[in-house]
């Protein structure tokens, strides 16, 4: 492949660099990545450790290089050949000696300055606070994919309070209990109950032997890890998306009913609230609400009339 | 009235006071003190390129440092049974009755998961009538007051075993009552059905119990001037309403006396000059109290001389009705005739006018009747037959008690909800009495003055922990229910007593127990969701009178000194009251209606008298009353005052409360004096006051955002209203801006109207937003530096009171007499953030964290601002408020704010803001959006009322309308085209949100 030895070396600098290069042009799992959230090959600790790498292989490379040089160096001695001064010696070190010291220091300066800038700023903007793919353990093992992707139980079941209400809600454990009162999955664990299930039991007082609650028992919630987290600076109210606006679960959630175990699927960013609501359309016709403006639109021959065009932007709808 | 009236808000404004004058000038109070801060501790400011670099390097590895925390793990915890009707996310509203005070106002408390963030007043209430007053308001933070005793205590030892205290404080009294030894039971005055029903179960067991009734303030002068007028001890119900002339000598109605809410209600139905009709209010008084400020027409007087105008009142109305006179040598006439004016204003409207009087002597209040009867007010205006039972205390039952004390025969104490201690004028001889009892127990649910003397302290439940029932008016039961379990170790007073009693705890069950007097269970769901029972009311009649008048009148000027000396007036204030929620931080924090003094309580004196005895401002004095003396009390030179008259307010000075109330201000009860039984709250006699060389600045907000002396004021007489109604507000100025206009077509445009002719000034406003939007607590010393936090102030502003003294901005004031300030007029405004289209903070952010929004909102977004302030600096209002500190989780600030209990009041849906960041009013932002939505859900528009600000919410005068412009059904709208409505600063073009409405005076 390499037409004489003294490619090797430009090979070895060449690969050395390859980490690095990955490390600048490799993109935060975006667009494409989305979805596939666990086990993302991305992580902020692979940046690290190819940053480690690359400098590693530099400094191999280089000692490759000097090592090579000199073995070239006694061989021609030893041949009786009149040393030729390397690529380096030849061109590139007289070129540099052409150069303004302070300003090629400079110059390396802002390129690295820039570069660590950039890389800052996405980081700062898009990994600082942002929890997307956040997929803790739960207290108890529970699957969304069984229970709302095959059992096909209505979301709005457990999450009772997401058409009323600022929360969704995580349900009590007395909802639970409405059907695992029966469902103890006895004959998967050898005629015990699952002890999963019987976590729900141990929250609330259930007696599984006699099928009743156990009369003056010490209650204790199950503590779930919350996994979106929104600052407290921002105002989200479910009620106002899922009823008013009349968004499906899975437009923020993700194909919940198909996670055995939830993550965060949305970024939660501003922007991400920012574009949803500079895409999607209000329903004027059929809430009575907006009345006097699905007339006037209706008069200008609007037909489409976004969140953004009803002051769904201001600071102050989310923000007080 | 001139148009060029004008205005100021402290001597120092009108007199000009080169130090306020300068100040004025200033961004800040006080030049930061950063150099002498960084001097302080040898640290050099100046500094050079090193230093530059390694702090540079330091602050950002710190940063790097301090950024590489791992995110906090949250929990999301949900009920393990949620409770029925409980939504998390969504407020409940449980209807109560309100345990600030004894008026019985009806409530609305509203909880968010289980615990009670804000109190309301309750529309079915006859009392409240959906207002509430700043006492009430800031009731709720007593709930989460970290000082409240967790658990029982004997002997000064907390022990969390209730059976055990139980079974010692039986046994004591049985042994009481086997030795013959007597037991009484001290309780509030205030009627309760099922109290009254307990007590009786008490005494069934322990024979010869006595229940005596104990209030701080007494009334009692009313009440056995009523026994002797028309054989009946009690209080009337008044009805301002139907009065067009009101003449009070003395009586603070709309602020301290008896039911300030209710009489505030109705008093404010006669104040709109809608169709040309006023009620005209009198005022004869000594300090310039929150309803003198109201008056159409405010005499000063001595409160002393009150029996000699009450007899030329009555000689005057008499003589013009052709009645007989009382044959006395003595006649008195105030400035201005007015005593004349008044009775010829009051026999006009004779059936149609109300006296009243704040007075606590039997024969003034004899007198008082007297008038009223001879006007024929009894009937309309004064109810007789259904009374109210705000107040039933007795003094004489209470002197009783002490001397039965005193002399040993009373063994055993029972003081529940009562504080004697603090609050009785001889509390020396009190606690010697204490001490010869073998058993005294308290239900205090603090620490208190009384507690520290008692065996046992059995801590009551707070109010919105209890359950409870209550009679304060005949005819009108209302009722109290929990809305929040138990947050300490504590029990309730009435099951305490039925416990000693015998009964057992299911059957002592407050619940039970009080349930049990009303069988009919729709009857009780129904009195327990609505909060209050109205049964039918009795026809209200004329009552025949039977006492002496000419015996009274005699009394009266043998009684009275011919001496001209000074006198000193004891009185409360409108938010701290009798002292009882002392430990209470919001209270304390809002500005006093009238002096705007923050904390403590000082003496007030009026100009001429300071200047007479060489006082200044903030002087530190003793004053001694005979062998009585107060000792470090700060001097406040108080405008309106009458000359010859000083005034302490009571309430401050607690020897034994929580960390805000003890040892705040000077105690004034040991002053009180009684006379023939009854307590005088006027002192006359030699008073010394002599000056200590010290000084000590009072956190007075009086003059903090001043405005440059503009027009803010618009006010005229009824008689200039009537001939043209658009007066003063005629010459509208035409508008050309440069801004571009905002299109408010479609959707909402929120707007304000606030009537200069209804708002008395009364501050609960003030505490509503403060607990709405978790306005922090700053504290005396910030408030020093014009550091408050208030969203929303009042300013009170100064007029003077006869055309001649009238300061005009051609003419400064020219006479350096004092006496131009012994009587004055004052307007009321409140001012918030007046949301204007054009808004001068908008333009001058820099980072545009305040915007405005398609519906006429000025947006503030906390996360935006860097902190330059500039919006405030901009604002022609003064509204804007910057955030010095953290003051939440800041044990400098220590109030509700720094422990988790206190913060169980904080409204989740508005965020706690942090140090560096500007804030201010929002128009109630969160109501504006929960509102709209509730709308959206339903499906429909938004009905005008639906949202309300919580300023407007609270207001017992309904100064403060808030709704949408662009309902043109809506009251605002309507406001809107009032002739008298106008926006303050119209001329500099910002075209404001908020709409103020003329002041209109029936002079």
């Amino acid at each position: 492949m390499f037409k004489n030895h003294k490619s090797y070396g430009k090979a070895a600098l060449l690969l050395s660099l390859m980490p690095l290069a990955g490390t600048l042009f490799a993109q935060a799992p975006t667009e494409d990545a989305e979805g596939s959230a666990p086990g993302l090959f991305y992580t902020d600790t692979t940046f690290v450790i190819l940053i480690l790498l690359s400098i590693l292989f530099l400094v191999i490379a280089y000692f490759l290089y000097r090592v090579k040089s000199h073995l070239d160096k006694i061989i021609e001695e030893k041949a009786g050949e009149e040393h030729v001064p390397g690529y380096y010696h030849r061109t590139f070190k007289p070129w540099l000696r052409t150069l303004n010291p302070t300003v090629a220091s400079l110059a390396i300066g802002t390129l690295l300055g820039l570069t660590a800038f950039v890389k800052a700023y996405k980081f700062g903007m898009h990994k600082v606070g942002v929890q997307q793919s956040y997929s803790p353990t739960q207290p108890i093992n529970y699957s969304h994919k069984l229970h709302a992707g095959k059992l096909q139980i209505d979301c709005k079941y457990c999450h009772a309070t997401v058409e009323k209400s600022k929360q969704a809600s995580i349900p009590s454990a007395n909802t639970c209990m409405n059907c695992h009162k029966y469902v103890t999955l006895r004959d998967r664990y050898d005629g015990e109950v699952s002890p999963e299930i019987a976590k729900i039991y141990k929250a609330i007082g259930w007696d599984s032997e006699n099928n009743a609650y156990i009369p003056g028992y010490k209650q204790k919630p199950i503590e779930w890890v919350r996994i979106h987290n929104l600052p407290d600076l921002a105002y989200f109210n479910h009620s106002q998306h899922v009823k008013v606006g009349k968004l499906e679960c899975q437009t923020c959630h993700g194909p919940i009913e198909e996670m055995d175990k939830v993550y965060q699927y949305s970024s939660l960013q501003m922007n991400w609230c920012i574009n949803c609501h500079k895409e999607k359309g209000i329903d004027v016709a059929n809430n009575k609400y907006y009345e006097d403006l699905h007339k006037r639109l209706k008069m200008e021959g609007k037909t489409v009339y976004t969140v953004a065009d009803n002051g769904g932007l201001e600071c102050g709808k989310c923000h007080y | 009235m001139d148009l060029n009236n004008k205005y100021w808000k402290g001597i120092e404004e009108a007199e000009k006071h080169p130090e306020f004058v300068s100040s004025k000038k200033n961004e800040f109070a006080e030049a930061l003190p950063l150099e002498e801060v960084l001097n302080a501790t040898d640290l050099d400011l100046s500094s050079n390129r090193r230093d530059f670099l390694k702090y540079f390097g330091f602050s950002v590895s710190a940063v790097a440092l301090a950024a590489c925390q791992k995110t906090q793990v949250k929990y999301a915890i949900p009920y393990v049974v949620n409770p029925e009707n409980v939504t998390p996310g969504n407020a409940n509203y449980y209807a109560s009755t309100c345990g600030g005070c004894n008026t019985g106002c009806g409530i609305l408390v509203k909880t968010r998961e289980g615990r009670p963030i804000k109190l309301d007043g309750n529309e079915l209430s006859p009392i409240s009538k959906g207002a509430l007053c700043a006492t009430g308001q800031a009731s709720i933070l007593s709930l989460y007051d970290i000082n409240r005793l967790a658990n029982p205590v004997k002997n000064g030892n907390e022990n969390e075993n209730w059976g055990e205290l139980d079974k010692e404080i039986i046994a004591k009294l049985e042994g009481i009552v086997a030795s013959g030894g007597k037991i009484t039971i001290v309780t509030g005055s205030s009627k309760s059905p099922s109290l009254a029903k307990a007590l009786e179960v008490f005494k069934a067991k322990y024979a010869g119990t006595e229940v005596v009734a104990y209030d701080p303030i007494s009334y009692s002068g009313i009440l056995l001037a009523n026994e002797k007028s028309f054989g009946k001890r009690a209080l009337p119900s008044y009805n301002f309403d139907k009065a067009d002339v009101i003449v009070s000598f003395g009586a603070d109605f709309l602020g301290t006396w008896i039911s300030p809410v209710e009489y505030t209600k109705q008093w404010v139905t006669k104040r709109n000059p809608k169709d040309g009709k006023l009620s005209k209010h009198y005022q004869f008084e000594s300090i310039l109290s929150l309803t003198g400020s109201n008056a159409d027409v405010r005499v000063p007087m001595k409160e002393s001389k009150e029996g000699i105008y009450l007899i030329s009142l009555y000689n005057e109305i008499a003589r013009q009705m052709n009645g007989s006179q009382i044959p006395v040598a003595q006649k008195a006439e105030l400035a201005g005739n007015s005593i004349e004016k008044a009775a010829k204003d009051l026999v006009a409207a004779s059936g149609r006018s109300l006296v009243v009087s704040k007075s606590n002597v039997t024969e003034h209040q004899i007198l008082v009747n007297a008038i009223n009867l001879m006007l024929g007010n009894y009937g309309a205006v004064i109810d007789m037959n259904n009374h109210s039972n705000q107040s039933n205390f007795i003094e004489s039952d209470f002197e009783q008690f002490v001397s039965n004390l005193s002399s040993g025969s009373v063994k055993g104490v029972i003081f529940m909800g009562t504080n004697p201690v603090y609050s009785y004028h001889n509390s020396s001889k009190l606690v010697e009495g204490l001490k010869k009892a073998s058993l005294v127990v308290t239900t205090s649910e603090q620490k208190d003055e009384t507690s520290e003397v008692a065996g046992y302290i059995c801590p009551d439940s707070h109010f919105l922990e209890s359950w409870g029932d209550s009679e304060p008016k005949k005819g009108l039961i209302s009722f109290t229910q929990p809305t929040i379990s138990k947050v300490f170790n504590t029990r309730q007073a009435i099951e305490s007593i039925l416990i000693w009693a015998g009964l057992s705890a299911a059957e002592a069950d407050a619940y039970t127990f009080i349930k049990s007097s009303y069988e009919d269970i729709d009857v009780w769901n129904k009195s327990v969701h609505d909060g209050v029972i109205v049964s039918a009311t009795e026809e209200s009649a004329t009552p025949s009178f039977s006492a002496n008048v000419n015996e009274a009148a005699e009394k009266i000027v043998s009684g009275s000194s011919k001496s001209d000396s000074s006198e000193l007036i004891v009185y409360q204030k409108v938010g701290v009251k009798d002292g009882n929620l002392a430990n209470n931080p919001w209270l304390h924090e809002t500005p006093d209606p009238i002096s705007k003094v923050c904390y403590d309580n000082y003496l007030s004196v009026s100009k001429s008298e300071a200047e007479k005895n060489d006082l200044k401002q903030n002087d530190v004095v003793n004053i001694s009353l005979g062998n009585k003396k107060i000792e470090n009390i700060p001097v406040l030179i108080q405008p309106g005052q009458a000359t010859g008259t000083y005034a302490i307010a009571l309430g401050y000075g607690r020897t034994q409360s929580g960390k805000v109330g003890k040892n705040l201000g000077k105690n004034a009860y040991p002053l009180l004096m009684v006379k023939d039984g009854n307590t005088l709250y006027n002192y006359q006699g030699s008073i010394t006051v002599e000056k200590t060389g010290e000084k000590y600045v009072l956190a007075q907000t009086q003059t903090h955002h001043t405005i440059e002396g503009r027009d803010y004021i618009r006010e005229a007489t009824l008689e200039e209203f009537k001939k043209n109604p658009y007066v003063r507000n005629d010459h509208k100025i035409d508008l050309v801006t440069l801004w571009q206009e905002y299109d408010y077509t479609t959707g909402h445009k929120w707007g304000m109207a606030i009537d200069l002719n209804a708002c008395t000034g009364c501050g609960a406003c003030i505490v509503s937003c403060h607990i709405e939007n978790n306005v922090p607590v700053v504290g005396r010393d910030e408030i020093r530096l014009r550091r408050e936090m208030h969203w929303m102030r009042i300013d009170r502003y100064y007029s003077f009171y006869t055309p001649e003294q009238y300061l005009t901005k051609e003419k400064e004031i020219e006479s350096s007499e004092s006496t131009v300030y012994d009587n004055i007029r004052v307007v009321h405004a409140p001012m918030m953030c007046q949301h204007c289209e054009h808004a001068p903070c908008e333009t001058v952010c820099p980072v545009l964290a305040t915007t405005h929004s398609t519906e006429g909102l000025n947006q503030m977004t906390y996360n935006r601002c860097i902190g330059t302030k500039y919006c405030g600096n901009n604002c022609p209002y003064k509204v804007r408020r910057f955030n010095w500190f953290r003051y939440n989780d800041n044990d400098n600030f220590d109030n509700h704010f720094n422990n988790d209990l206190g913060k169980m009041v904080i409204n989740p849906d508005v965020t706690v803001r942090t140090r560096g960041v500007m804030e201010k009013c929002s128009f109630c932002v969160q109501r504006i959006q929960a509102g709209k939505l509730s709308a959206k859900r339903e499906g429909r528009k938004v009905k005008d009322g639906d949202i309300k600000t919580a300023c407007a919410t609270a207001c017992p005068s309904n100064a403060i309308v808030f709704g949408d412009m662009n309902d043109p059904e809506s009251e605002i709208s309507k406001l809107y085209k009032n002739e008298r409505s106008y926006h303050m600063l119209e001329e500099v073009g910002i075209k404001p949100s908020v709409s103020y409405l003329t002041k209109i005076r029936n002079v």
